[in-house]
């Protein structure tokens, strides 16, 4: 990210009403971002849009589905009046029916909205917001799943679309460099959140971390030369956080 | 924690509230206590080169101890914030206390001001489940507000304060420790000379550690925190590594932070240059893939330390080998005595 003396630097997250991306939200708020933030639902996205202002900054917080091309154009108006994006982060995800159903019973309407929200959405902001993204050199955080890579019984509609947006996020990588943006994937590994308990309906999941378990790893990537974590990989909570030598 | 290390004596009657120089030794002066196997004989550690065999290799950490220990003021008065690692210029985890032997920890809430040596400093978040650690925001020049105000960290068990040199080893080189990585402190050039004329190998790498107050663990017993910490092994030690395990050499890690730092770069079972942040947990569970021996110093019984040297010398072999130490007189803390653990 190229900030000169006296600019702030803003960033986007989705489905930051709640989870992973309020916490998310809420430390760059700390961290002394402005922030445009979305979610579904109204009322929760504005409650948590009032809670980053208290850590100072601007926040503008607009409700809507990141599928839908409307809602999309509204972020885009937003981010587009500050002329740069720092910092993308498609966190806004769907994880299909509950309880998750196997692929042999998956319905496919289901199916084509966990590809939409969790695949085409965070592309099509990648596609609408580049202009902004590359005067900032800005970078692109694509929430994933150790479902992407494990084939586990019933997660194969959101942990197909997981990853499809991994081998996205591998490839504007490669094809974004010459832009000045950079593009990571972070998978977060199992946190407590309602997603969570949505896939395990009924089960106790208090055993899981909340997700400002991440925080340390936030703290860390966030101040990584981009150009260095471009097209990696990064689980969360692992043991290491792994830069090239 | 484990059952049969749990009854091992604290630190508190044995612990070094000196420096050896203090003591009227020399660094490599302090005693060593080898043990092999069953065998646990006493030694004075510049006798180290008598103790390996032709063709160890010693891995040490570079890393140089910061002043990180820093005067602040705040709505909850006058206190210390100790740096514990830095993720940025301007962003680090950091230990609020009130003293030396006052833990505290200092509240501060998340988005609250202070001054930090100076600089204005900005609570970000505790980290989590560990309050008593937090992330601070610092504006401006940190490395010039330690060398200004910062002195090393230290707890209330010594008798005195002591210039940052007393906490450098003579393989310092990188600044970035909070603490001491204390295993390398009893070497000395003329030591170094006489490990090299018995062929006995060095090679570096880098682990900055953080804070270790013991008030970290005592907050969680069961389930102590393990933050992660900056490492690099260039790829210089990882090819000796390699090449000492294959000619039957031992690897030795000269420190827990090295042990660390070189299971945390094990790909399968050789080690690869790597760097980044680890939090690896050493335990006896998941025993060590590339480190053969340990030299350290001695740990206080509640510390994830004597996990981590469990997992190295075995759980009923380190047990052994502490009731020698206490028995016998050595010096625990990190101005204390030296402890080689080697495969039988």
């Amino acid at each position: 990210m190229t900030v000169r003396p006296g600019e702030r630097r803003l960033a986007l997250v989705t489905g930051a009403s709640r989870g992973l991306g309020e916490e998310i939200a809420s430390f760059l708020a700390l961290e002394g971002f402005d922030l445009v933030v979305t979610a579904r639902g109204e009322p929760s996205l504005q409650a948590a849009a009032s809670r980053f202002r208290s850590h100072g900054g601007s926040v503008e917080a607009v409700a809507g589905d990141v599928t839908d091309p409307r809602h999309r154009a509204e972020v885009r108006a937003l981010v587009e009046r500050r002329g740069r994006l720092d910092l993308l982060i498609n966190n806004a995800s769907e994880l299909g029916p509950s309880p998750l159903p196997r692929l042999e019973a998956a319905p496919l309407p289901a199916l084509e909205r966990v590809l939409a929200v969790n695949v085409i959405a965070p592309l099509a902001l990648v596609q609408e917001l580049l202009s902004c993204l590359s005067a900032a050199h800005g970078s692109v955080v694509n929430i994933s799943s150790d479902a992407a890579l494990a084939g586990y019984p019933s997660w194969g509609m959101y942990g197909s679309s997981k990853a499809a947006l991994d081998l996205l996020g591998l490839t504007l990588a490669h094809e974004l460099e010459d832009r000045g943006v950079s593009v990571v994937t972070v998978d977060p590994g199992d946190l407590r959140t309602s997603m969570h308990q949505a896939a395990f309906p009924g089960t106790d999941i208090s055993d899981r971390p909340l997700p400002s378990v991440t925080l340390p790893f936030w703290a860390w990537l966030l101040h990584q030369d981009p150009k260095l974590v471009s097209g990696r990989r990064f689980r969360a909570q692992s043991d290491r956080w792994e830069l090239p030598v | 924690m484990i059952d049969a290390l749990a009854g091992l004596p604290g630190p508190e009657r044995r612990g070094a509230d000196r420096t050896p120089e203090d003591r009227g030794i020399a660094r490599d002066g302090v005693r060593l206590l080898v043990s092999t196997g069953p065998h646990h004989v006493d030694r004075v550690f510049r006798e180290l080169p008598d103790v390996l065999r032709p063709g160890d290799l010693l891995v040490v950490n570079e890393s140089a101890t910061l002043p990180a220990s820093l005067p602040a003021r705040g709505s909850a008065g006058y206190f210390q914030v100790n740096l514990s690692t830095r993720y940025a210029d301007d962003l680090w985890l950091a230990e609020t206390r009130w003293g030396p032997g006052q833990p505290g920890p200092v509240p501060l809430f998340p988005g609250e001001r202070f001054e930090v040596a100076g600089l204005v400093a900005r609570a970000l978040a505790p980290y989590p489940g560990v309050p008593r650690l937090s992330f601070l925001r610092l504006e401006g020049d940190v490395t010039g507000a330690m060398e200004r105000s910062g002195r090393p960290i230290r707890y209330g068990y010594l008798s005195r304060e002591y210039p940052l040199e007393a906490y450098q080893t003579v393989f310092a080189r990188v600044p970035g420790s909070a603490e001491m990585p204390s295993a390398g402190r009893p070497f000395t050039p003329a030591l170094l000379e006489r490990l090299r004329a018995a062929r006995i190998l060095l090679a570096p790498l880098v682990l900055h550690t953080g804070v270790s107050s013991l008030e970290l663990e005592a907050d969680r017993p069961r389930d102590p925190p393990i933050y992660p910490e900056p490492f690099e092994v260039p790829a210089a030690t990882a090819t000796l590594v390699n090449r000492t395990r294959g000619c039957g050499g031992r690897v030795i890690a000269v420190g827990t932070t090295v042990a660390r730092a070189l299971e945390s770069a094990v790909d399968g079972d050789i080690v690869r240059p790597m760097r980044g942040f680890t939090r690896l947990y050493l335990r006896p569970e998941r025993g060590v893939r590339v480190v053969d021996g340990l030299l350290t110093g001695f740990h206080d019984a509640r510390t994830t330390h004597l996990e981590l040297l469990a997992s190295v010398g075995g759980v009923e072999h380190l047990a052994e080998a502490y009731s020698v130490a206490v028995e016998r007189g050595y010096l625990w803390h990190e101005f204390g005595d030296s402890h080689l653990l080697l495969p039988n």
